[in-house]
């Protein structure tokens, strides 16, 4: 059997409750919960705040232990620390050290994932370039703004050219352009063939990137399934028209009404999102992409 | 999928993972150096010299005995303060701030086992409290040397008449005997031992504190029980009542819990002229070796389920 079935994540039955203190009965973060994911795919992890999702992502990278329940990474048990060899992995809000410089940052955390000193220069010059951030390379992360610090740290979650990469609300207060520059970057990961793990708020931008997509609600996982199937409405149709004229929609509309049991629910002029028109209006720079150079 | 498979699989990602890395320890460590470094803690050397030149400066009326011994006590108690204190605060304020900003995320998320981390930490503490030592006894010998040639050049002047080749000969040697000797380096390793030991007890109480103050005020605590522990064991357990299994017991746990740093104080000898048995830095040495194996191993313990 090939290596490509073995599932980048499968985590089996994960249970995991806190003790409060002074009272007897615990909180349950996560709840038996089940989940698979596949090698080479972008899968989103999405649910309201305290349901579960950061605490299923920290047992996965052994920052806490399960209560009950596995989880293990290209087959291997998370728990040990050889696991975390295959992962890249960037927290919500990430603090680094603001005294380091962008260059020093990424020489860090290369060094600790074992890559050798020649070998780190070029790959904090190659990631500097792919996160867009080489003009800043020698300033101090003190200076950096939130997004150049998002896409450093998406810098250093690629240092050790991991097979999967885990993201913590990657965009949370990065602008629009900042944020598509991000999503730009995990649809790289993904033509590399890197598994991702994307946990966000943003649930167009999950729409966007994901092939899968998991609901938790309350520790338990309520919805899983390909963005296809959970997104599709099944019994209707949908037809984008260009350069069309009042005659031809009438025509249309008139073709529909005579056919029974078939109903027209809406017609009208596509909407744009709010974020393509900012982009389109701001040229799609951000004031960091500015900064850099 | 055949466990043939499943294994050939698991050992290529093991392939590049080692149980201990000395290069991930090494990193760490530096890193903490060039952290503190950066943090300015370097401008301390400026007091460190105000109080060195201020001993020089408002004592000149004393004898030259009592002046080459202030300056000693000075700069010797200069350097046990800023060397216990960055080991203390130092370690203190490390590892708490790397949980609260979790910045400890992304290094434990990267393959680092926990007790690589502690080590990294507690070298790169050792590592600035040695480099301060260093710069400190260089600026101490230096004064102390050119004190000692500016003394002998003002004995040799009050001598009425021309001096004898003898008197400057003993002169020279009352002198010298009283400045800049090599014994005196002996009182830096008891100050950097000592410093060890306490930057160890902070990192243990680091690994359970909830803050930089709770860990602050614990190790200080800590390291002044240290001081008085001797004195508590000779009191409650005289020497001739130390034969109960329990009392030695007792004696042996208080002995780990609180070290008798008392035993590192040397200096007060040093500054006197009396010299340190090799036996007794040697002793000094192996029990510092102990505590950081004790208090490093603790601090795994605790830190290795620690829940982040």
């Amino acid at each position: 059997m090939s290596e490509d079935l073995i599932p980048a994540v499968k985590i089996e039955n994960l249970t995991k409750t806190f003790p409060v203190p002074f009272r007897k009965e615990k909180v349950v973060a996560v709840d038996n919960l089940s989940l698979s994911v596949k090698q080479g795919e972008v899968y989103g992890l999405i649910g309201p705040n305290g349901s579960g999702k950061s605490t299923t992502m920290k047992v996965l990278l052994g920052l806490i232990s399960a209560t009950s329940g596995n989880s293990s990474v290209f087959g291997m048990n998370s728990t040990e620390t050889a696991s975390r060899g295959s992962v890249g992995f960037l927290p919500e809000n990430p603090y680094f050290y603001k005294y380091l410089t962008g260059a020093e940052t990424i020489a860090f955390y290369g060094k600790l994932c074992g890559i050798n000193r020649k070998e780190i220069k070029e790959r904090t010059n190659e990631l500097l370039k792919l996160v867009e951030l080489e003009g800043a390379r020698d300033r101090r992360l003190a200076g950096y703004s939130k997004g150049m610090l998002q896409r450093i740290g998406l810098a250093q979650a690629l240092v050790g050219r991991p097979k999967l990469v885990v993201l913590d609300e990657p965009t949370a207060g990065v602008d629009p352009a900042g944020s598509r520059k991000i999503r730009d970057l995990i649809m790289q990961l993904k033509e590399q063939g890197i598994t991702v793990i994307l946990s966000s708020h943003l649930l167009e931008q999950v729409q966007e990137v994901c092939d899968r997509v998991g609901i938790i609600f309350e520790g338990k996982l309520v919805r899983e399934g390909s963005l296809q199937e959970l997104i599709e409405i099944e019994n209707q149709t949908e037809l984008v028209l260009e350069n069309s004229n009042p005659d031809l929609l009438e025509k249309i509309k008139k073709l529909i009404n005579d056919q029974e049991g078939v109903n027209l629910i809406r017609s009208g002029k596509p909407k744009t999102t709010l974020e393509t028109l900012f982009l389109r209006e701001t040229g799609g720079e951000s004031r960091d992409a500015k900064n850099d150079s | 999928m055949t466990e043939a498979n499943e294994k050939s699989f698991e050992d290529n990602l093991n392939s590049g993972f080692k149980i201990f890395s000395p290069s991930r320890v090494m990193a760490i460590a530096m890193n903490t150096f060039t952290q503190l470094v950066r943090m300015k803690v370097f401008y301390f050397l400026l007091i460190f010299s105000v109080l060195i030149i201020g001993a020089n400066v408002l004592f000149l009326n004393f004898t030259f005995e009592q002046e080459l011994k202030i300056l000693q006590d000075v700069s010797f108690g200069a350097m046990t303060l800023f060397a216990s204190i960055f080991s203390i605060v130092g370690t203190a304020l490390l590892i708490p701030k790397d949980i609260e900003d979790r910045t400890l995320y992304t290094i434990l998320t990267k393959p680092v086992p926990r007790f690589e981390y502690l080590i990294g930490k507690l070298l790169g503490i050792l590592f600035l409290v040695a480099v301060s030592l260093v710069l400190m006894s260089i600026l101490f010998f230096a004064v102390l040397y050119i004190r000692q040639y500016g003394i002998l050049a003002e004995e040799t002047n009050q001598i009425r008449g021309q001096p004898t080749a003898e008197q400057l000969s003993s002169l020279k040697e009352t002198i010298f005997s009283q400045g800049l000797r090599l014994e005196l380096l002996n009182g830096v390793i008891a100050i950097f031992l000592k410093a060890s030991v306490a930057a160890a007890i902070a990192l243990v109480v680091s690994t359970f504190a909830s803050s930089t103050l709770f860990t602050i005020i614990v190790s200080l605590v800590i390291y002044f029980i240290g001081h008085a522990q001797s004195m508590a064991l000779t009191y409650y357990f005289p020497e001739g009542d130390m034969h109960g299994a329990l009392q030695r017991f007792i004696a042996g746990i208080v002995a780990i819990m609180f070290p008798n740093l008392q035993m590192y104080n040397v200096v007060d000898g040093i500054v006197s002229g009396q010299s340190v048995p090799f036996a007794l830095m040697a002793r000094l040495t192996g029990l510092t070796g102990f505590y950081l194996v004790i208090y490093s191993f603790v601090s795994w313990i605790l830190f290795a389920k620690k829940e982040l």
